[in-house]
């Protein structure tokens, strides 16, 4: 049972970010905010880190393909975006103190720029039409302060779930 | 692991790479028509949303009605001042409509583009991404809702359908930046309709263009616009908004009036999906049909 924990996490995970994009865009004084949840790439980045790159890249594979044909009908758009986000995670993590504080900023700056990556594809196939400063102020200001207060009360749970999942794997590792 | 990035890793990953730069073009370029792997995986992701979304719904109702009972005592004045005009204008409606029915009756007409069948849908999410205004309904093609059916909420018109799978439907909302989004609609108000389409979106101001309108034509401040219905498939006379500037558009041969939606396109979860009862033409809402598509 303990063993679906992290592809149940994925999949809440996955289904609550429409929900919250339901309150998006939030009017704060008179300008409107869009606060884009990514949730599902924090924990995949999380668990990049603290587990194993192969199980965050399929999940990132599986879970990206999903996005793409139910929200936004461009197949491989995030089915690219994720795994290769958890490369890159796992690249720059060797190279920096391991602990949670760095771990917490190093996904918040991978996070932004997962989303000015898609943010230049968009405005290459000009479905947007949004000049960079206005992408700054009114969309990716706001989901990174939306998130990263996501990921500071939620970023300890995903470490611990993850380093328990990885005790356990390894005194069951005759099972696999 | 030793190295991340080996020979090996690397061809990989640059056959992954061509291999998704494929896949983006082909998906790109008919994004209006889904496959049945597609359908499939859009059915069974809809269900699953459906039921994170409920519990939500719930949610964000507990906060509508907390903060409608805080403004309760302002807004029974309001409403009490608006009660005795508002006896008046339902005696009035009766009237006219009796006498419309009766009129039509006359003259042997039976069907009116404004009649429409209503199939109810909540929204069970919203593209999380944003970049596309779009929402996701649980209705379908089951329940009969089809590709460029009007999508409405009780304040006015939302968007349109854009694609179905036999258990959800997508919704471009009308605030997208589309240029190929039009909805045929007209003035009123007036001593006689005023006809435009509604094109593109000013996504400064938040509000709709009005194009093409007979520069001789006069308009004002503050005049309703509701669908014409003579784009084919949209029903006549849904609300979409009220007229706040009206300008010579680029080209000086027409007028161009910005419209503010009566909808609000934050927060939605009932809509109403309008199923036209009159013939519609094949096609978008007065946009390219069938053979001209190119």
């Amino acid at each position: 049972m303990i063993r679906f924990l992290i592809p149940l996490i994925c999949l809440v995970l996955f289904f609550m970010e429409p929900v919250f994009g339901l309150f998006s865009p939030l009017n704060i004084g008179g300008e409107l905010n869009y606060i884009v949840p990514r949730f599902l790439i924090m924990f995949l980045i999380f668990l990049t880190l603290y587990y194993d790159l192969k199980h965050a890249m399929f999940y990132g594979l599986f879970f990206g393909l999903l996005y793409d044909v139910f929200y936004i009908d461009i197949i491989g758009l995030y089915s690219f975006l994720y795994p290769a986000t958890c490369l890159a995670a796992a690249f720059a993590f060797k190279r920096i103190p391991q602990n949670l504080v760095t771990a917490t900023l190093l996904t918040l700056v991978l996070l932004g720029v997962f989303e000015f990556l898609l943010y230049q594809f968009f405005l290459l196939i000009s479905l947007t039409g949004m000049p960079l400063g206005t992408f700054l102020a009114t969309r990716l200001w706001p989901t990174m302060v939306a998130n990263s207060i996501f990921l500071v009360m939620l970023g300890w749970v995903f470490k611990s779930v993850m380093v328990t999942q990885l005790s356990e794997r390894d005194t069951k590792i005759g099972l696999y | 692991m030793p190295q991340l990035l080996t020979n090996k890793r690397l061809i990989l990953l640059l056959l992954g790479v061509i291999l998704l730069v494929a896949l983006i073009s082909f998906s790109l370029r008919d994004r209006g028509n889904v496959s049945l792997p597609e359908q499939i995986i859009k059915d069974a992701v809809g269900a699953g949303q459906s039921v994170f979304s409920r519990p939500a719904h719930f949610v964000t109702g507990i906060f509508d009605n907390v903060d409608s009972l805080l403004n309760t005592f302002e807004e029974n004045e309001h409403l009490k001042t608006r009660l005795e005009e508002f006896a008046g204008v339902q005696a009035e409606v009766k009237d006219l409509r009796s006498e419309n029915a009766e009129l039509k009756q006359l003259v042997g007409k039976e069907e009116d583009l404004r009649d429409y069948n209503p199939i109810q849908a909540t929204v069970i999410a919203r593209n999380p991404d944003q970049w596309e205004e779009k929402i996701i309904l649980n209705r379908g093609s089951n329940q009969g809702v089809a590709e460029n059916m009007a999508v409405m909420t009780a304040t006015g018109l939302i968007g349109k359908v854009t694609l179905t799978t036999p258990t959800t439907s997508t919704v471009e909302l009308i605030s997208t930046l589309n240029p190929n989004y039009r909805v045929s609609a007209m003035v009123v108000g007036g001593k006689k309709d005023v006809f435009g389409l509604i094109e593109g979106y000013d996504a400064e101001r938040h509000e709709l263009l009005l194009k093409r309108i007979d520069a001789n034509v006069e308009l004002k401040k503050g005049d309703q616009v509701v669908s014409s219905g003579l784009g084919g498939i949209f029903p006549k006379g849904i609300l979409i908004g009220t007229i706040t500037e009206i300008t010579i558009d680029e080209f000086g041969l027409t007028k161009l009036a910005y419209v503010k939606p009566a909808a609000d396109f934050s927060l939605l979860d009932h809509v109403v999906i309008a199923d036209r009862l009159m013939p519609e033409v094949d096609g978008e809402d007065n946009g390219v049909t069938g053979d001209d598509e190119s």
